[in-house]
């Protein structure tokens, strides 16, 4: 068991040396997220227009800047690098490569995701951190209960993600390219969990459905959360939602996989 | 021996070319229809949700700074049209870095046509036929709703702006992924990064600080592909003379892409070593 | 003037120089380091119209480098080169219209469209008239038996047939001069010879300048008179493939099979200088030479190497035949491959080797 485990945090280390080593281009990649926030600041800031008061579908002005914070810090949590790493994999077919090893295809993109999570997180905090110098009166999480919670829905938030991401990414098993998929997905993950506009911004029937999915675990719910707009047993339950889709898509996943190396079969490698 | 063969080439000559290599990669990319629907419903889906994006916060505002939905939805029409077109027809220079890293330029090196012209034939982006499908759908929505005086100076003044914004959108393009002969460890992130560039070209400019105004203006004229020729067409002003400056802005920057391009094949190194 | 001259080129590129590790990764973040690499450092070459050149040396010698720079893919740091008048990398398009190129690793061809569409865009590109086209076609696709595999993608071709497919493309509209980076790779005994011979046609048909590298020395053997050595970026040899063999092969080994064994045989060589007998069953540690039969067989065979200037062939095998009967013989001359494995290996003095050179010259 600590064997296998150990596996898997050597697979965590190398990809975040694998990050290092792209440095620039983990850089820059994550500075045109950053680019997107920043016209969505200015945006939102233009609407509001100076009126503190204004509060649109629940949301001040300072409580809008937080959510963009904070949104934004939970959306560049397994970047594209993570989520290409897995689908050129599969495109390039050096799939096969991991066939022939003994680790589970599964677990070991999931270890590789988690460690380059780390420098993700580590660079966002910096950049939110600078970003939070220069917007003032923003609130996030002040008492511990919140902070703990937050802490503990943004985990889950990207074991959720890991899920989505991963099996979008089997399905390139099926295609001779990965854009197509990438771009669906993240158009989808983006208007329904949140990171475009809060989902209580939407009308009611598009915001019910949103909440049925998986999707609003990504960011709805640790940014609400972080927020103090949810909490308590809200919040516990909002988690637990989180836990019953990973554990549904995880063992999804699985089976997509089992289909999936079926396919390579038949093609012949 | 003289060389009897005139190896400048006439305008006719470059468009029959790009015409031959394009229709090639077409039938090419038709071996593999899944991927041919999957990257223009993908797009389309993208502008869709971006669609959507607009319309929720419009029905909780009336305006941004003056600037109704239809109009704003024409401006991230253009941009996501402009991509599409890029896409489409000039897809080659998203593989530029392939092409360098990989010493592919090699063979478009021992060739008699111009380097640029292979380039953009290098692929073809199927995604920017749904950026056009939908991108001139909500275009032709936005004008419909937004109450122009038509005339035929207004219609020739639209079809300078849209080709100029296309232009200066390739260009923008060409010299961005220009970065590979420089730096070849970062993967796209560097033209991706000026490609987002464009997210500020989908307001009004007038919600950014000026030094931001006058940088997507001028360094990365994305306001050229999309807030110039909004404000020309709905008379907004002050704006609205901006616009007569596109096509020289497009002429200026296919040039200085070219040049840029140029500089950089000198540092081209092929591949293996 | 000749049709390709180099004076002084030089290619120099820059690498980046990474430690090891996680820890090597995060110290590159703050410390980059690089050096200069010269791939080719100050070449001077002249080749004439109609010439074919082997152009050698070990893996990262500047072989491919300098093709690259000669057909006007890599902008050279230093030095003067003209090919047919033309500045490659300056005059493109001029310069690409009268040469062709093979690179053996990669394909011209387009990867995904049948090869008598990439055949006929070619056509296209450089202008070929429709005479020309047709007849090359005719002629390529009879020499290089190209007729199976013409409607076939470059994709789903095996390396042979892709390799014939990239020299009718790169010979399509009959360039002055071709330029083939290890044209043979990989290619099984009836496909090199094949290519081979379609080489050989088109130099002697069109006169058609041909430089080529290779690590195949039949290819060299086959296809050149001249032959250029290459090695860390510089020229150490250039000249005729013959005087470099008269230089540095100037061994010959005879075999023979005697009737009866002859004790001391070295003897009777005593006097004649650079002549030494190998017991090939003995010396070695041959597992033949362990079983008793064996040692008897092997007392009837003797190798003897001379130099082919200090003393003929016909004097090794008289004397020997004065002491018994010579029931079959066969004379060895070291190829050009144990001679250019020796340049590899370092063995051969460079200084000597140039010296051969410019006797030629």
């Amino acid at each position: 068991m600590a064997g296998s485990f150990k596996k898997y945090f050597s697979l965590a280390l190398c990809s975040m040396q694998n990050r290092l080593a792209y440095r620039l281009s983990f850089i820059l990649n994550f500075i045109a997220n950053f680019i997107g926030l920043i016209a969505m600041y200015c945006l939102w800031q233009a609407i509001y227009a100076g009126q503190d008061q204004l509060s649109l579908s629940g949301f001040t002005w300072s409580q809008m800047q937080a959510y963009l914070l904070v949104s934004f810090f939970v959306n560049s949590m397994l970047s594209y690098y993570s989520e290409s790493s897995i689908t050129s994999k599969i495109i390039d077919g050096s799939v096969m490569m991991d066939l022939l090893r003994p680790i589970q295809f599964q677990k070991a993109r999931l270890a590789e995701t988690l460690g380059s999570c780390v420098l993700e997180g580590l660079l966002s905090c910096i950049l939110i951190g600078f970003a939070a110098i220069f917007t003032l009166g923003i609130s996030l999480p002040h008492n511990a209960g919140t902070l703990l919670l937050f802490a503990l829905s943004m985990v889950s938030s990207i074991l959720v993600k890991f899920c989505i991401v991963y099996l979008s990414a089997l399905l390139c098993f099926w295609t001779t390219s990965s854009f197509g998929i990438y771009w669906a997905r993240t158009s989808i993950t983006n208007l329904l969990s949140g990171a475009l506009v809060p989902l209580a911004f939407f009308p009611g029937w598009l915001q019910s459905v949103a909440m049925l999915l998986p999707f609003q675990g990504i960011v709805n719910t640790p940014v609400t959360i972080g927020l103090g707009m949810t909490a308590g047993t809200a919040a516990l339950e909002l988690i637990a939602i989180q836990w019953i889709w990973i554990v549904l898509l995880w063992l999804l996943g699985k089976w997509m996989w089992s289909r999936a190396v079926r396919q390579i079969t038949i093609h012949g490698g | 021996m003289e060389i009897k063969i005139r190896t400048k080439n006439s305008p006719r000559r470059i468009l029959y070319l790009y015409w031959r290599l394009y229709s090639q990669q077409l039938k090419a990319m038709m071996e593999y229809s899944a991927d041919f629907y999957i990257m223009i419903g993908a797009a389309a889906l993208t502008q869709i949700t971006g669609f959507l994006f607009l319309w929720v916060v419009f029905s909780r505002i009336p305006d941004i700074q003056g600037w109704g939905l239809w109009e704003v939805a024409f401006m991230y029409a253009a941009i996501y049209m402009s991509e599409g077109v890029g896409s489409l027809f000039f897809e080659g220079t998203w593989r530029m870095l392939r092409l360098v890293n990989m010493g592919e330029l090699d063979r478009y090196l021992v060739r008699p046509v111009p380097i640029v012209l292979q380039i953009f034939c290098t692929g073809i982006g199927m995604n920017g036929l749904g950026n056009i499908l939908i991108g001139g759908s909500i275009i032709v929505m936005a004008l419909s709703h937004i109450d122009i005086a038509w005339s035929l100076q207004t219609v020739l003044l639209a079809i300078i702006l849209l080709l100029s914004a296309m232009t200066i959108r390739v260009a923008i393009n060409l010299a961005a992924n220009c970065f590979a002969f420089w730096i070849r460890s970062s993967g796209n992130a560097f033209p991706i990064m000026i490609h987002n560039l464009g997210e500020f070209a989908k307001y009004p400019i007038t919600i950014f600080s000026q030094g931001m105004q006058l940088f997507i203006s001028i360094i990365v004229p994305f306001a050229f592909v999309s807030f110039f020729p909004a404000a020309a067409l709905f008379g907004k002003e002050p704006w609205s003379y901006w616009g007569w400056f596109s096509p020289l802005v497009a002429i200026l920057f296919v040039g200085l892409a070219l040049l840029i391009l140029h500089i950089g094949l000198r540092r081209y190194e092929s591949a293996g070593n | 003037m000749s049709l390709i001259e180099t004076r002084g080129l030089q290619k120099v590129f820059r690498q980046a120089v990474k430690d090891p590790g996680l820890a090597g990764a995060v110290k590159h973040l703050f410390t980059q380091r690089y050096k200069d690499k010269y791939a080719v450092e100050g070449i001077d070459l002249r080749i004439e119209e109609g010439e074919t050149v082997a152009y050698v040396g070990p893996n990262g010698a500047g072989k491919s480098t300098t093709i690259k720079m000669l057909s006007g893919v890599l902008v050279p740091s230093g030095g003067e080169v003209l090919v047919n008048g033309l500045v490659p990398y300056k005059q493109r398009m001029e310069n690409a219209q009268v040469i062709g190129a093979v690179f053996g690793q990669r394909t011209q061809l387009w990867w995904d469209i049948p090869v008598r569409e990439s055949l006929s865009l070619l056509r296209d590109i450089y202008q070929v008239p429709a005479d020309t086209f047709k007849r090359n076609m005719d002629i390529f696709t009879e020499l290089l038996g190209m007729e199976a595999f013409l409607h076939l993608s470059a994709r789903k071709l095996s390396l042979g047939q892709r390799m014939r497919a990239d020299l009718a493309a790169a010979l399509l509209h009959d360039p002055k001069i071709v330029y083939l980076d290890e044209p043979t790779i990989g290619l099984d005994v009836a496909v090199k010879h094949r290519i081979r011979d379609f080489i050989k046609e088109m130099n002697r048909s069109k006169g058609t300048t041909m430089m080529l590298t290779t690590h195949d020395l039949g290819d060299i053997e086959d296809l050149c008179e001249r032959l250029v050595i290459i090695d860390q970026g510089q020229i150490i040899y250039d000249g005729k493939l013959q005087e470099v063999k008269d230089t540095f092969a100037r061994e010959r080994t005879i075999h023979t099979q005697l009737s009866i064994p002859i004790p001391g045989a070295e003897e009777l060589f005593r006097d004649l200088p650079d002549v030494s007998v190998e017991r090939p069953g003995i010396a070695g540690n041959d597992s033949r030479t362990k079983g008793a039969t064996g040692a008897v067989c092997d007392q009837l065979t003797l190798s003897i190497r001379f130099d082919r200037f200090s003393c003929t062939a016909s004097e090794i095998v008289k004397r020997l035949m004065s002491h018994g009967e010579v029931v079959d013989f066969r004379i060895d001359e070291p190829g050009i491959e144990q001679i250019i494995r020796r340049v590899y290996d370092g063995q051969l003095d460079s200084a000597a080797l140039s010296a051969a050179g410019k006797g030629s010259a």
